[in-house]
């Protein structure tokens, strides 16, 4: 019988892509560079996951038993996302292992923040200083004052556990410039905020993403894409800028950045006037008798002149009309005029999508979403073209991601244990932020004259990677207003430099991280190992902290949160301790053994069966395989039944408006309904006084309460009480009651003006690089920075030399029409400003972007302070900062150059170029509702002057700060009425105790 | 243990011929192969065994983006293999080219054979490595480190040889290219959807840096003219480093064997003539001869890459290369000199004389055995030129007249002797001369050819190639004319070293990859 564990991973030619598990204890190899001559090598094969990007692939580790070093990393053949395949970044990895420039002990700043002097410290003594601190400041009731910011978290729940244990509202994010216009976009609808595109059984995609070459889950996605095209299906990409996709897609719609949304309400219109939507699926799903019950409502579209006529009645009918005269202005036409798209190639991609019915997959995660005002609006738009097609959680379609990601539970967990709110990351102007406004931190800082105590920094270089760095430079130079900056990280990094500690975090094969993405159509978990701990362990050592066994003494962030909470907390009294004791062993720490193997055993289903087989414990299994897939039944959650034990319990309400056209077919086909009748007050929905515990701590809407404090588990659709989505309505919402509700009411539902006076009055999700308000004549241009290179990831490749070696230029994409209009060539420098500042960059003239736009990658323009420290030599300039009051001056002193090292590589760099940094000339401009950075820049674009030099960048925070105060005024506070920070429903990263959503607090 | 997984014995079975089909249709340009490539062969900076080349074709919005992976074709009939002096470089029975680092001389005879430019010297081992399949994984039954980690597996390995093979498969039942048929060398590498803006080397442009990265090229390669047969434009967006391999010593060691192999066939044609001239010009003769045949050998170790390594080609000579034969001719042609020598030290006349016919065929052999090398060098079209072996023997005879003519100076040569020694100088420049005009004028055979001569003629390499024509060509024959001979032996010495240079740098001026 052939299990697992002697698989063979057999594909081309009976030759095989893995060493079966069964050898992978002691496997021997061919050495290549003793080839032709046969020298063995042997190996230990462990399996742990990539950090190089979110995907999380699976990786292998082959650890050579001589030397006791990883030899190279291959992928995992039993990671049910990347299946054994990788990018560049996964096998590049073991070059940022051995890389000679990375930080391997923990290290304390000698001289004034930013000095380079560093002196090497024990991991004791850093623990010993922070613990107090963060006590001292709890205890205090400074529970905003300790902050972890965290850019790639790599894990589920850990950390955010770990702060909640510490009952701190200190978790800080990246989203917001990252994902949080489309989360918005995504999460009106459905409430679930991200999207899960089950591409292999797609018949048309439609990408406004680049998931061939990056994105959220760049190799796993691509895959299943490419699967899906050789199957037939087609492919379209909505990106300004030729990104790989783009190129390999059968349609290539290059518009004019941030005017998507009138594109897709085209290609929406297209189907809703030919009746080529899915009628049923839209009557059932959709909360459209919510938007005919409000007349109110749709009495302001009418007077706004979005509908000609009020509806007449409040049937299903009456909403079809509603949509044809509603959207029947966004014309291909139309949207040809504003986008710059051929109306042709609208009607034919929407006639495709209309071919593949619910197997049409879509998706965009950052992209234009990322880009602009009203960038969420952009995802709503395009959701929208599923919703009409009832390609919602049908195979090839796009699935909510909670419907496939498991997040088990560890072995106790603190509840509702924030009582804080955080007003520097849930300002008040931003009720509806879909994460904290982590970017704006320096300017909030500034603005409400707060301060940080302790401040840590995890896989997150905000100096480098968020707009408007000098300002960030600012605040952690200022020891008034950060306490003390720790910054967690596995590779040096320009925010780092500032750092009063730099404390070494493992690369992917050296640290412990359990996780679950929404790769495909599937739940799975994935363990990331230290590696030479696993294999050190085996080998039968001891070992207590995995920095005994990493390289240095580099640690894990897991071990280091028990350790800190630990001494935080020494005697239990402040209630924190109890969270970081061992379920084993009662009174005493626990060990991240413990922690994980506690989760093995119980939380995670089938786990234990699948080890029992191998006759392995849960641990064991996990060690050895490194991931497991728990279900692959994950289609059409919303549709699933509640379940008999819970329908005994629980009050059923059908809706007052079960649809009058349909109710007769419904009750005819359908078997009898169950439902209780209605009465006529209480609102719709599956109720319970206590809902089933959950055994899936994924992020999730909810709860939804109604006015008796039940919680709502479910919704009656056709007679039937099922799932539905976790909305205020359970069904997708069209309509959007909190959008109404919470000051927004005139982008309740997918729209976007139809004309330039519109545009003015609807300034909150039309882009700021508007063409409206780009002056051509000025040598204005829009700038695109909104998009990844395959083989680099922000700041986090740093010391990958293969990778660099690829890629080491971030050149300023420029159409040739602009450049001959210019007089520029490629090579030649181009002087690009925003308000507040300028980089001078050189040019790459490409038809890959479209004229009046220009694209540059963010991934490049690594700089150092210092020669030996700050930043990585393969990949940066050493830079001469200078202020001078709010002025601040860069310029470039050297580029790259080779340096002798314990690797030879080192002498051999042959390029010079580091790129230049263009994010920190960039302004901050907060989306008014979503709260996400709008990316996309206004820029005049000039010759250099005489003195202007490649590299050369200046940038006044003053002019800075007051576009943050312009960007300010287009808030809306949340409505009085509500005496409420934020609806509860919204999800939020350590969801604070409801009596802290109060504005009274 | 090993044996357990060896499912395929490829070694021993001639049924086995490895192939891959690189599927450009699935390739999404990710470099993915190329790190796995370096990890698993611990490829050093700067050189690479397979890479993503990347041209963007179009005009916008009809623009896209076209992938080539690049690397070793393991051609069915290499043109590395024979050329290798040593066997470093060696075709397995199943089909995958190697090397063997550890034999390897670095003559960088084989990169300059292949026509793919997919061999380099690596700076690590000094030797000239490249894609071989990842025969040390092949061997174990495993896949190549490129299959393994391709995340759209568009690299797909398998058995030529059988039908049922899905490389066989995708061969037999669709449409797939192969890099330059017209080089003959049957390449196992097959293309599917490959565009011919990435396939041809020449036809994209360079425009002085890639998308993400600097260029780098040692050719010349933005004065061309790219060649793609389309009205859209096609921009190289990356491309890795590329360089001749071949530098000055290989015109200056052309040059001093010139001379050393000229030298003596002039010292017979004027014993043909009837000039038995004094011992003293046999030792000469044989001083001159042996002193450049000298620094041609220093030459040619000092362009190894493992000097120390040099005998190798005495003592496993692989005898189908150039290398090889143009070693033991100059050994024999060393031979005769110093039988010459002694001749002319002992005026033993008639051992000098018995060296003639001897000498003769191996003067003339280490004057024009280059051409034979160099038209191994299956890339370089410009070299593939049937004339080539007579040029060389004419620039053999003007450097050996202008020898003889200076050394008149020193020593004395007899009237008539030298007024023989001016007219074949005058003879042989005008040969010379209109052996560059026929290149100047006759249409080039290839695209690549025609390149390389424009490089030659009207780009970089112009300054050598006329100071070749006009100083070493045209002025003698004017000088000649007006009987002025000594100046016009001095110009057509510099002029042939000078030509020479402009000649082996742009016969690898173009593009290959």
């Amino acid at each position: 019988m052939s299990t697992t564990a002697n698989k063979p991973f057999q594909r081309f030619g009976k030759l095989s892509s893995f060493p079966p598990p069964d050898r992978w204890d002691d496997w021997e190899e061919l050495d290549s560079k003793s080839w032709p001559r046969q020298v063995k090598k042997n190996y230990r094969l462990v399996p742990t996951v990539c950090f190089n990007c979110e995907a999380a692939c699976g990786l292998l580790a082959y650890i050579d038993k001589e030397t006791g070093k990883i030899r190279k990393l291959e992928g995992h053949p039993l990671h049910p996302a990347s299946r054994g395949r990788n990018c560049a970044k996964g096998p590049a990895t073991i070059g940022q292992v051995t890389n000679p420039e990375r930080v391997l002990y923990p290290m304390k700043r000698k001289g004034p923040r930013g000095s380079g002097e560093w002196e090497r410290i024990t991991w004791d003594e850093a623990l010993n200083d922070l613990a107090p601190r963060i006590r001292k400041a709890i205890q205090e009731n400074r529970k905003d004052e300790v902050v972890y910011h965290v850019g790639r978290p790599g894990e589920d729940l850990f950390t955010e556990r770990v702060l909640s244990a510490w009952g701190v509202d200190g978790h800080n994010s990246h989203t917001n410039v990252c994902s949080s216009g489309a989360r918005t976009g995504y999460m009106y609808w459905m409430g679930m905020d991200r999207p899960a595109p089950d591409y292999s059984n797609a018949r048309f995609i439609l990408m406004m993403s680049a998931h061939l070459e990056s994105g959220h889950y760049f190799n796993p996605n691509a895959q299943r894409i490419m699967e899906a095209k050789e199957r037939g299906a087609k492919i379209a990409v909505i990106d300004t800028r030729l990104s790989n996709t783009a190129s390999k897609a059968d349609y290539w719609m290059a518009p004019w950045p941030g005017t998507e949304t009138a594109m897709l309400l085209a290609m929406a219109n297209h189907l809703i006037q030919n009746d080529l939507f899915n009628f049923d699926f839209v009557r059932k799903w959709v909360n459209w008798d919510e938007l005919l019950a409000d007349r109110e409502y749709l009495k302001s579209l009418h007077d706004t002149g979005f509908i000609s006529e009020m509806p007449k009645g409040d049937t299903f009918e009456d909403f079809i009309a509603l949509m044809k005269d509603m959207y029947k202005a966004y014309t291909p036409e139309f949207a040809e005029e504003e986008t710059g798209v051929k109306a042709q190639m609208i009607i034919d991609v929407a006639n495709e999508i209309a071919r593949a019915g619910t197997a049409f997959s879509s998706n965009v995660w950052r992209n234009a979403s990322a880009g602009h005002r009203g960038g969420w609006m952009i995802a709503r738009a395009l959701f929208f073209l599923n919703v009409l097609m009832g390609a919602v959680g049908t195979p090839g379609s796009m699935l909510p991601n909670s419907w496939v990601k498991f997040v088990p539970a560890p072995f106790n967990e603190p509840h509702q244990n924030v009582k804080f709110w955080n007003e520097n990351h849930f300002p008040r102007e931003f009720p509806l932020a879909n994460f904290e406004m982590g970017f704006l931190l320096p300017h909030i800082l500034k603005h409400k004259n707060k301060k940080l105590d302790v401040y840590f920094t995890r896989v997150l270089n905000p100096v480098w990677t968020f707009p408007d760095g000098f300002s960030w430079i600012e605040m952690l130079q200022d020891e008034e207003k950060v306490g003390v900056h720790a910054a967690l990280a596995p590779t040096w990094n320009e925010s780092a430099q500032y750092a009063d500690y730099v404390l070494p975090m493992g690369l992917g094969p050296e640290r412990h991280d359990l996780h679950s993405y929404e790769t495909h159509a599937a739940q799975w978990i994935g363990f990331r190992q230290p590696v030479l701990r696993v294999q050190k362990e085996k080998d039968g050592q001891r070992i207590e902290f995995t920095y005994e066994a990493n390289p240095g003494e580099v640690w894990e962030e897991n071990e280091f949160w028990i350790e800190l909470s630990w001494r935080i907390d020494p005697d239990g009294s402040m209630g924190i301790r109890q969270y970081f004791e061992s379920p084993y062993r009662p009174g005493e720490k626990v060990t991240i053994e413990e922690y994980y193997r506690w989760i093995f055993e119980n939380s995670v289903p089938g786990l234990p069966e699948a080890a029992a087989k191998e006759g392995l414990t849960p641990m064991e299994y996990m060690r050895k395989y490194g991931s497991f897939q728990i279900t692959d039944d994950v289609y059409s959650q919303h549709e699933k039944p509640i379940g008999e034990e819970i329908l005994k319990e629980a009050s059923v309400v059908a809706p007052k408006t079960e649809d009058k056209g349909y109710s007769e077919a419904a009750a005819t086909a359908e078997e009898p309904s169950t439902v209780a009748s209605s009465d006529s007050e209480a609102e719709p929905g599956v109720w319970v006084k206590t809902p089933p515990p959950k055994t899936n701590l994924r992020p999730y809407p909810g709860p939804f309460k109604n006015k008796n404090g039940e919680v709502r588990v479910g919704v009656v659709v056709d007679g039937k009480p099922v799932q539905g989505f976790p909305t205020p309505s359970g069904k997708l919402e069209f309509f959007s009651s909190t959008l109404r509700d919470w000051g927004w009411p005139e982008y309740a539902v997918p729209i976007y003006p139809r004309n330039k006076e519109e545009r003015a009055k609807m300034p909150h999700i039309i882009t700021q690089v508007h063409p409206d308000h780009i002056d051509w004549d000025n040598q204005e241009y829009i700038l695109l920075p909104t998009f990844r290179l395959p083989t680099l990831i922000h700041s986090r490749t740093n010391g990958a030399k293969w990778l660099y070696e690829i890629a080491h230029s971030n050149p300023i994409w420029l159409n040739p029409v602009d450049a001959r209009k210019m007089g520029v060539k490629t090579g030649d420098l181009l002087k690009i400003s925003t308000v507040s500042g300028y980089f001078v960059d050189k040019v790459w003239v490409t038809d890959g972007i479209r004229t009046g736009v220009i694209a540059c990658s963010h991934h490049l323009g690594r700089w150092r302070l210092h020669e030996d420290k700050g930043s990585d030599r393969w990949n940066s300039s050493v830079v001469k900062l200078e202020k001078e009051g709010s002025k601040w001056k860069m310029k470039m002193v050297h580029g790259v150059q080779p340096w002798k090292s314990e690797d030879p590589d080192s002498e051999r760099i042959w390029w010079k170029d580091a790129g230049v940094h263009q994010n920190i000339i960039h302004l901050v401009q907060p989306d008014p509702i979503s709260g996400m950075h709008c990316w996309h820049q206004k820029v005049k674009a000039e010759l250099p002057g005489a003195n202007d030099q490649y590299g050369d960048i200046q940038v006044d925070t003053e002019k800075a700060h007051e576009v943050y105060h312009e960007w300010l005024k287009l808030t809306r506070p949340a409505p009085k009425e509500h005496g409420m920070r934020r609806p509860y429903w919204m999800m939020r990263p350590l969801k604070p105790h409801p009596d802290y959503y109060k504005l009274d607090q | 243990m090993l044996k357990e997984l060896e499912l395929v014995d490829s070694n021993q079975s001639s049924s086995v011929k490895w192939g891959k089909v690189i599927d450009q249709d699935k390739c999404i340009g990710c470099h993915a192969c190329s790190t796995a490539c370096k990890s698993e062969n611990e490829v050093p900076l700067s050189v690479n065994r397979t890479y993503v080349k990347q041209v963007e074709v179009g005009i916008f919005p009809e623009v896209s983006r076209h992938f080539q992976v690049t690397r070793c074709n393991q051609c069915e009939d290499a043109p590395c293999v024979p050329v290798c002096p040593v066997t470093a470089m060696f075709k397995r029975p199943d089909g995958i080219v190697d090397f063997d680092r550890d034999v390897c001389i670095g003559c960088k005879a084989c990169m300059t054979a292949c026509p793919y430019d997919a061999i380099h010297i690596s700076p690590s081992s000094n030797s000239a490595e490249k894609c071989n399949f990842c025969a040390h994984r092949i061997d174990q039954g495993m896949e190549p480190a490129c299959v393994v980690v391709c995340p759209e597996e568009a690299i797909i390995v398998g058995n030529l040889n059988d039908p049922e093979s899905e490389v066989s498969q995708i061969i037999s039942r669709q449409k797939v290219d192969v890099r330059k048929p017209e080089k003959g060398t049957n390449p196992k590498v097959f293309y599917k959807g490959a565009n011919e803006a990435t396939l041809s080397p020449t036809a994209a442009q360079y425009t002085g840096m890639h998308m993400w990265s600097e260029q780098n090229e040692g050719y010349p390669v933005e004065e061309v003219e790219a060649s793609f047969n389309s009205i859209a434009a096609a921009r190289v967006a990356y491309d890795v480093p590329h360089k001749p391999y071949w530098d000055w010593r290989v015109s200056l060691y052309s040059w001093t064997k010139s001379i050393a192999a000229g030298v003596f066939l002039i010292y017979v044609l004027l014993g043909l003539f009837g000039h038995e001239l004094e011992s003293v010009w046999t030792t000469t003769t044989a001083v001159i001869g042996g002193f450049f045949l000298a620094l041609t050998g220093l030459l040619l170790i000092s362009k190894l890459s493992h000097p120390e390594r040099f005998y190798r080609i005495f003592t496993r000579p692989q005898w189908k290369s150039w290398l090889v034969r143009g070693a033991f001719i100059i050994a024999g042609y060393t031979l005769v000199l110093v039988l010459l020598f002694a001749a002319g030290l002992t005026s033993n006349q008639a051992l000098a004389k018995a060296l003639w016919w001897p000498g003769v065929v191996l003067a003339i052999l280490t004057a024009i055995y280059t051409a034979f090398l160099f038209a191994q060098s299956k890339g370089r079209d410009l070299w593939q030129n049937p004339v080539l072996p007579v040029h060389l023997f004419v620039q053999s005879v003007m450097t050996g007249a202008a020898s003889f003519i200076i050394l008149s100076w020193f020593i004395s040569l007899p009237a008539d002797a030298l007024q023989i020694v001016n007219i074949t100088l005058i003879v042989s420049v005008a040969a010379h001369v209109a052996l560059i005009l026929s290149e100047m004028v006759i249409p080039h055979m290839t695209a690549d050819a025609e390149k390389a001569a424009h490089n030659m003629i009207k780009g970089r390499f112009r300054g050598y190639f006329w100071t070749g024509l006009i100083a070493g060509g045209l002025i003698p024959l004017l000088l000649g004319f007006a009987s002025i001979y000594g100046i016009t032996a001095l110009l057509a010495l510099i002029g042939v070293l000078a030509y020479e240079h402009a000649y082996v740098q742009a016969g690898q001026s173009v593009p290959l990859s």
